[in-house]
């Protein structure tokens, strides 16, 4: 009897035993009245093919449950449905709305650590399926994140085509103030060079032809603080403007981004956790 | 009258279904008509995704992948926008599905792009560790059925006015101009898929005029927005 000791079987099957009992002593009860009862009271005058009516007064409870639905119909077809009909959408609009301010409250404040964890959660969720769960970019399929900026391909790439090869906005790929890079600012051994010294890292001297370059990227080039794209290193600017854009790179596509998909601060969560890949 | 559908309770059953179903059909179908039209900037489907659709039916994408976001939050932060009834106007027949073994693939397109798609249809597991999604590599050999496509955009501008050849809408023109327009647009497709293994087959059907169905399954995925 190893399944009685379960306290839930127990209490089902005494709720079943006090149902059987109820049953049979309601239903013996009215058939018992049904064999002795007769029914009282004056007799209407008229009858309906023999059948007769008394001339009882309405039972009480009857009466008012009767006068409380009028009323209730008559709320619910004038106010009650019209001014308060039930939308799908309109639930839909409440819970984000009550959910992005509850989550805009709760995280105000957040950094350090706490954010990182939060930018892992969101990266393995969006961006692991192109970069992969390591974010190294399975094979280079994508851009990784964890050993360098760019490539050597990639840099002659963006210096072969332009800025405006690499997305569809007009106003520069990436929306930074410096807006467009012409293409083929650099050519021949000159890209090379430069595309050497960008893709180890910008480490030691730079070559001469770094001048085309420096020049709006600015001699360590990151960028004159957010004029024009980091190419020494990911920072958050960047990674902000490319997930509002999309990129269409020497590797392949990047799609927006931009839905809502993201809020404000899972967009910087993501970032911090990039950032401190490379780190 | 009464009388009579009182005497004869065979008629006047019909009667009673005759009333409430003419109630039914003046209280239903106008509301259904309207919700059923397009959205604006819903386009029917090109050729070549039409074709693409066809590849996604055959071989029963919508047995594990559904096409509808709900409207709860948890299904639109995942997958985007809830789904409308009018974006699905031109879909003959609608792909609802209705099991999730895979993920919704409503919006696909605004998420996902043909590099990836190609490798993911190639080895899922080399893109998303654990997938349980079979490879699909005779998506790579096999050619699409473009006439079949053809046939079906033809019917249905004619017998349901879709709008075909209309202005901002996509073209079907003449067999010879909607497939030299498909193959334009399947090179491109066949351009952007960087798959590690060899394209080759790929690219010698295409210079033959075939479409492989990896190709227009592509640009069926990348139609979904």
């Amino acid at each position: 009897m190893n399944w009685f000791s379960d306290n839930v079987n127990q209490i089902a099957l005494l709720g079943a035993a006090v149902i059987i009992l109820a049953t049979v002593f309601v239903v013996g009860k009215y058939i018992k009245q049904m064999k002795t009862d007769r029914s009282t009271g004056v007799l209407a005058d008229d009858t309906w093919d023999g059948i007769g009516e008394y001339k009882n007064p309405l039972p009480m409870g009857w009466a008012i449950t009767f006068l409380l639905t009028m009323i209730w119909a008559m709320w619910y077809l004038t106010l009650g449905y019209p001014v308060n009909s039930y939308s799908q959408i309109g639930e839909w609009n409440e819970e984000v709305q009550a959910y992005n301010k509850a989550f805009e409250e709760k995280h105000k404040n957040i950094k350090g650590e706490e954010l990182t964890n939060m930018g892992e959660g969101v990266f393995l969720v969006q961006c692991a399926p192109c970069h992969g769960i390591d974010a190294e970019g399975i094979n280079g399929k994508a851009q990784g994140f964890v050993d360098q900026r760019m490539t050597k391909e990639q840099v002659l790439d963006v210096i072969n085509r332009g800025s405006a090869a690499l997305g569809d906005n007009p106003a520069g790929n990436l929306g930074y103030p410096m807006m467009v890079m012409p293409p083929m600012m650099a050519t021949g051994a000159d890209a090379e060079a430069i595309a050497e010294y960008v893709s180890k890292g910008m480490k030691g001297d730079a070559p001469v032809s770094f001048a085309a370059c420096s020049s709006c990227h600015g001699v360590d080039g990151k960028g004159l603080g957010g004029q024009s794209p980091n190419i020494a290193e990911f920072d958050e600017i960047l990674i902000m403007k490319t997930l509002e854009h999309g990129k269409v790179g020497s590797i392949g596509d990047m799609p927006k981004f931009n839905d809502g998909r993201l809020s404000d601060i899972q967009k910087r969560a993501v970032s911090t956790y990039i950032l401190s890949l490379s780190k | 009258m009464f009388h009579w559908l009182e005497k004869n309770p065979f008629f006047f059953a019909v009667g009673v279904f005759l009333v409430i179903a003419f109630a039914g059909i003046i209280s239903i179908l106008p509301d259904f008509a309207k919700s059923s039209q397009p959205l604006v900037g819903t386009k029917p489907y090109t050729v070549l995704e039409l074709t693409g659709r066809h590849v996604y039916i055959k071989d029963s994408c919508n047995a594990c992948h559904s096409q509808l976001i709900r409207p709860f939050k948890n299904e639109t932060d995942r997958y985007g926008k809830y789904s409308l009834s009018g974006e699905y106007a031109y879909d003959r027949p609608f792909l609802w599905g209705s099991k999730r073994t895979g993920p919704d693939l409503m919006r696909i397109g605004n998420y996902r792009t043909t590099d990836w798609h190609a490798n993911h249809m190639w080895e899922p597991t080399a893109i998303v560790p654990g997938s349980i999604m079979p490879r699909y590599r005779h998506h790579f050999t096999n050619i699409a059925n473009f006439e079949t496509a053809y046939a079906e955009a033809v019917t249905v501008k004619k017998v349901f006015n879709v709008p075909y050849d209309k202005p901002n809408m996509p073209k079907l023109g003449t067999f010879e101009e909607a497939q030299k327009e498909a193959l334009i647009e399947a090179k491109k497709i066949a351009a952007a898929m960087k798959k590690d293994t060899d394209n080759n087959d790929i690219k010698t059907a295409l210079d033959n005029g075939q479409i492989p169905e990896i190709v227009a399954l592509i640009a069926y995925l990348n139609s979904l927005k």
